[in-house]
């Protein structure tokens, strides 16, 4: 249905953007929180406004912004770890000299990005959502102006960011030469009709992948990833892991959802994720064993995690997809969250020799720590196992099984980084003076609700799970 | 609806652990007592269990089933014959183990116990769940409390340790994993419905070859947890290491969750490939059996000899599964409960030790018996019950096991009998030297004999060891039925499932099949015979 209400959580979220902005210069420096506050508020509006369109179907502009049940779902996911990241930073703005009130006005701009990318199978208004969504980050990356490794994080982070997009715009207009759209089920189908494969949509296609391929981290475009997530202020870097990479993964799935079947080179696409799947959980497995800074640690497990995500993929598992999202989303802001309690002014202890002897010193820190690398490593009864279950479960319904066998074997891997970090903080004894400061009651509601996540989610996840079927049910089928 | 009784089995020490998180840290000893009270109940809840439970049918009993995730996730738990055995045997050992550690940790006492407690719920979890996402979710949430009690409270190399004991667990079930799925994708292609119960898996007939694969998946993690020969070298590090309630449990009920998992699962599920891998796997029991012992005699740390008999035990249990009748496979069972109560009471007795002396190699005792009068009887007691002395358990289990390996190969039994003259002679040079001779040091002349609180633990353990060695019918009577169903779905698969769905003829889609089961084994029969 043709309706402006489809527009209304993205003009919320822009509005709030612009609002929170132009309070900034009112509001002195000390009582930043509020503007916080205030961006918590038009997060709320976003979701109100979004839910109220549950299953109504709407959209604008001829249908290129479709306010589906899936955008909706994703819309929630996406203010929950926008509300999460917000939580974090109020008080590790004014720790870690970031005090700057953009951080709101950005991460609301970044929320519109990734909300149009989510809403549109049409890959010029994806690519424009992305745009939104890339331009903020890159300011988020280098919040910390007198930090030299957050500037290289921002610096790394638009130069690759822009060539990624040149790689999808080249792309487009080649797929746009091939079959006269943009609009990927009118693309589907005027390449299905060819008698022949066409060559430029291959190319075409090959570069989209290139260029999102950059934005979810999956090798072998994923070198910026680690020095980004290292530079970018903790909480931006929990929102990275995140955001980005759920919006990216959504757009995947509409681009490269079952009606390719149609297509002749349809093969050729499954391998070529096949391979990138795999590459991914390798890489990013192994190359994390050798991380000492826990930070870097957990940004080559999120390129890990992609893999397991791509599998999904691969196995049209799309309502696993989603479940593995929202799973993700929980245990790593989680583990972020904890990250960012290992700080005082001026200070972030992010090394694994900072880590040890923490599990007894600071009992909450370490032990919600914990749960959520068990529950990224997959242990039951976590979030995080439950989302492999259905993953690698729909993976070896449809016969994948060798990808299934590298999953787990990844995933071992991976089990032996995550408890390295266990190990620091239950099993040696401290050694260099680590003192931080735990008075931070955002930072535990976070904590908190993370927990609650992942456990609720792990054992009980009923209604959600429901929730989300229904809303990857509502997917157009071509 | 009944009491749920196996529920508040699994999830009453999870009450404690969760009760004890909100209890200060300071106040150790309430956290001792309230453990203590939190096994013992679970302990006496779990006799109800003994008393109600009905030997003479193979079913499983204290059924409780409701629905969880949906897709074929139940939450499904009951008891048979030998999963009882096992629950009671972990039961009965949580407080012993709760008591051992009373005055031996000091160090993060609540924490400590707050693992235990989930372990305990872990364990229960596994021997009681009836469908294999519950399984799974037990068998692996229960190496997260493991993992903390060897790796913050163990030895010097507990980080090694604990984290080979995580991994090479990991590794197989997750290989389990993926045979699991496998399973649950054939089952839904086969009947168009999910499921992951093990009783709907067992009418499932499978291709041969396919059987060999998920049975390599199934038994690798099995073999790991039991440990078989090769896959054992995690057990002597983490025995080791572990404290001595860690090494208690460790040895006296997880590894009878890899037996277990070969009765439960890796035999009746693939029974084809089983008779395929059969000769291989009695070879690498048998090679666990004499190189565990072998293993023993030379060792210099007593614990790490005691973990070595492990290996061999378990060897003989495992070979004895694999004889495949009655005997053997009631003798085994057998032999895991005797195993447990012998193996944990004879890590408890290296613990009294290690504490007085704070050692446990040997050459620095001896002739601690003049000091300890009643410890040592204590430990000859422990130490003739793990050599097999008649009177006393050891020795029903060994010769059960025995005959069944002699009846289906001779050479076999002869060669795995060497592991009662074996256990005699590690176990008794060992006590030789540890017990007798002149007193090696000064030091243990200041040895005290044991405390009350030390045979309070000891001796329940003592006195299951001659009830068991004397008057076996009481736990063999239970099990009749269960084994003997077991049997019979591992040797007459073929005939069972003619028994349940009529003459050969409707096998192949006939519409005289007539009960929902019966049209699900139907098509499962029929995707069985395409692919073969």
């Amino acid at each position: 249905m043709n309706s402006p209400a489809s527009l209304f959580p993205l003009l919320a979220a822009v509005a709030g953007a612009l609002i929170v902005l132009l309070l900034e210069v009112f509001i002195k420096k000390e009582k930043r929180d509020y503007l916080g506050f205030v961006s918590l508020a038009f997060l709320v509006a976003v979701v109100g406004l979004a839910v109220s369109s549950w299953n109504r179907e709407l959209g604008f502009f001829q249908g290129t912004l479709h306010l589906d049940n899936l955008a909706i779902v994703l819309t929630v996911l996406f203010c929950l770890a926008v509300a999460l990241v917000i939580l974090l930073s109020l008080k590790y703005i004014g720790q870690q000299d970031a005090n700057h009130g953009e951080i709101f006005a950005l991460l609301l701009l970044a929320l519109a990005g990734l909300m149009i990318m989510t809403s549109s199978s049409d890959l010029l208004v994806v690519f424009l959502g992305l745009e939104v969504l890339s331009v903020s980050s890159y300011a988020l990356a280098g919040l910390r102006r007198r930090d030299e490794k957050s500037g290289e994080a921002a610096l790394k982070y638009f130069l690759l960011g822009s060539f990624a997009s040149a790689f999808l715009v080249l792309g487009l207009a080649f797929l746009f030469g091939a079959a006269r759209s943009t609009f990927v089920p009118e693309i589907i189908a005027n390449l299905g009709n060819a008698a022949s494969p066409s060559l430029m949509g291959l190319i075409g296609l090959a570069l989209v992948l290139v260029g999102f391929g950059f934005k979810i981290a999956l090798v072998p475009f994923h070198m910026w990833t680690p020095d980004v997530y290292e530079g970018a202020p903790t909480p931006v870097t929990a929102f990275f892991s995140v955001g980005p990479k759920a919006a990216g993964f959504i757009v995947l799935l509409r681009v490269f959802m079952d009606y390719w079947d149609t297509v002749q080179v349809s093969s050729l696409i499954f391998w070529a994720l096949w391979t990138m799947s795999v590459l991914t959980m390798i890489v990013g497995n192994l190359v994390a064993l050798r991380q000492t800074n826990v930070k870097r640690i957990l940004a080559y497990s999120s390129i890990a995690h992609a893999g397991y995500l791509m599998v999904a993929i691969l196995a049209r598992d799309y309502s696993g997809l989603v479940f593995y999202l929202a799973a993700y989303l929980f245990m790593n802001i989680g583990a972020f969250a904890a990250l960012i309690g290992m700080s005082k002014t001026g200070t972030e202890y992010l090394e694994l020799d900072d880590f040890a002897g923490i599990g007894f010193r600071y009992p909450w820190i370490g032990g919600t720590l914990s749960i959520f690398l068990l529950s990224l490593a997959g242990f039951p009864p976590t979030a995080g196992f439950l989302a492999k279950f259905y993953v690698f479960s729909a993976a070896v319904r449809s016969g994948l099984i060798s990808l299934v066998v590298i999953g787990v074997l990844a995933s071992l891997v991976s089990v032996f980084y995550y408890l390295r970090i266990v190990v620091y903080m239950y099993m040696r004894e401290p050694g260099r003076e680590v003192d931080i400061e735990v008075d931070n009651p955002a930072l535990f509601l976070v904590l908190f609700l993370c927990l609650y996540g992942v456990l609720q989610l792990g054992i009980f996840p009923g209604n959600i799970l429901v929730i989300i079927k229904q809303a990857v049910a509502s997917l157009p089928v071509f | 609806m009944s009491f749920p009784i196996l529920t508040f089995l699994t999830f009453f020490p999870v009450a404690g652990a969760v009760l004890l998180i909100f209890v200060p840290k300071e106040k150790a000893n309430l956290h001792r007592y309230l453990a203590l009270a939190f096994t013992l109940i679970t302990f006496l809840a779990s006799l109800a269990l003994y008393f109600n439970f009905d030997g003479s049918s193979a079913d499983p009993q204290f059924v409780e089933k409701s629905g969880w995730l949906g897709y074929g996730i139940n939450y499904h738990l009951g008891v048979d014959g030998i999963s009882l055995w096992l629950v009671l045997l972990t039961t009965f050992l949580m407080p012993i183990a709760v008591l051992s550690s009373w005055t031996y940790i000091q160090k993060q006492v609540k924490e400590y116990l707050i693992f235990m407690l989930f372990l305990e719920a872990g364990i229960i979890g596994v021997f009681v769940s009836l469908n294999l996402f519950l399984f799974y979710v037990f068998w692996e949430a229960m190496l997260i409390p493991m993992y903390f009690l060897i790796g913050v409270w163990g030895g010097p190399r507990r980080v090694y340790a604990t984290l080979k004991f995580v991994l090479m667990t990991m590794f197989g079930s997750l290989l389990m994993l993926v045979a699991i799925l496998v399973l649950y994708s054939f089952y839904y292609k086969a009947t168009g419905t999910y499921s992951l119960e093990i009783f709907d898996f067992y009418r499932l007939i499978l291709n041969p070859q396919v059987q060999g694969w998920l049975f390599l998946g199934f038994a690798l993690a099995f073999a790991i947890k039991v440990p078989m020969f090769p896959f054992h070298t995690w057990l002597p590090d983490a025995h080791v290491e572990a404290p001595t309630a860690g090494s208690v449990i460790l040895a006296a009920v997880l590894l009878k969750m890899g037996t277990y998992g070969f009765l439960r699962f890796a035999l009746p599920l693939f029974p084809d490939a089983l008779e395929k891998f059969l000769p291989l796997l009695s070879i690498l029991a048998l090679i666990g059996i004499i190189y565990g012992g072998l293993m023993a005699l030379i060792q210099k740390d007593i614990k790490s000899l005691v973990a070595y008999s492990s290996v061999s035990h378990m060897g003989l249990i495992m070979l004895a599964v694999f004889s495949l009748n009655t005997e053997g496979v009631q003798g085994a069972i057998y032999q895991m409960l005797n195993h447990g109560l012998s193996t944990g009471a004879l890590f408890l007795v290296v613990g009294i030790l290690y504490e007085r002396a704070h050692t446990r190699l040997i050459k620095d005792f001896g002739g601690v018996s003049s000091q300890m009068p009643v410890f040592s009887a204590f430990f000859l007691v422990c130490l003739l019950s793990s050599v097999g002395l008649p009177g006393l358990n050891g020795f029903v289990g060994e010769i059960l096991c025995l005959f069944g390996i002699f009846k289906s190969s001779h050479l076999l039994a002869i060669l795995a009998a060497s592991t009662v003259i074996l256990a005699a002679a590690y176990l008794l040079w060992m006590y030789q030297r540890v017990m007798h001779g002149p007193i090696a040091n000064e030091k243990i002349r200041s040895f005290k004999d044991m405390n009350k609180r030390e045979l309070g633990y000891l001796i329940p353990i003592v006195i299951m060891m001659f009830w068991m060695g004397v008057y076996p019918q009481t736990f063999l009577r239970k099990m009749d039925a269960s084994v003997s169903r077991l049997l019979d779905r591992v040797h007459n698969r073929e005939k069972i499932f003619l028994r349940e769905t009529g003459p050969a003829s409707s096998l192949k889609g006939d519409k005289s099949a007539e009960t929902e089961a019966d049209r699900m084994t139907v098509r499962a029969f029929a995707e069985w015979e395409k692919r073969k």
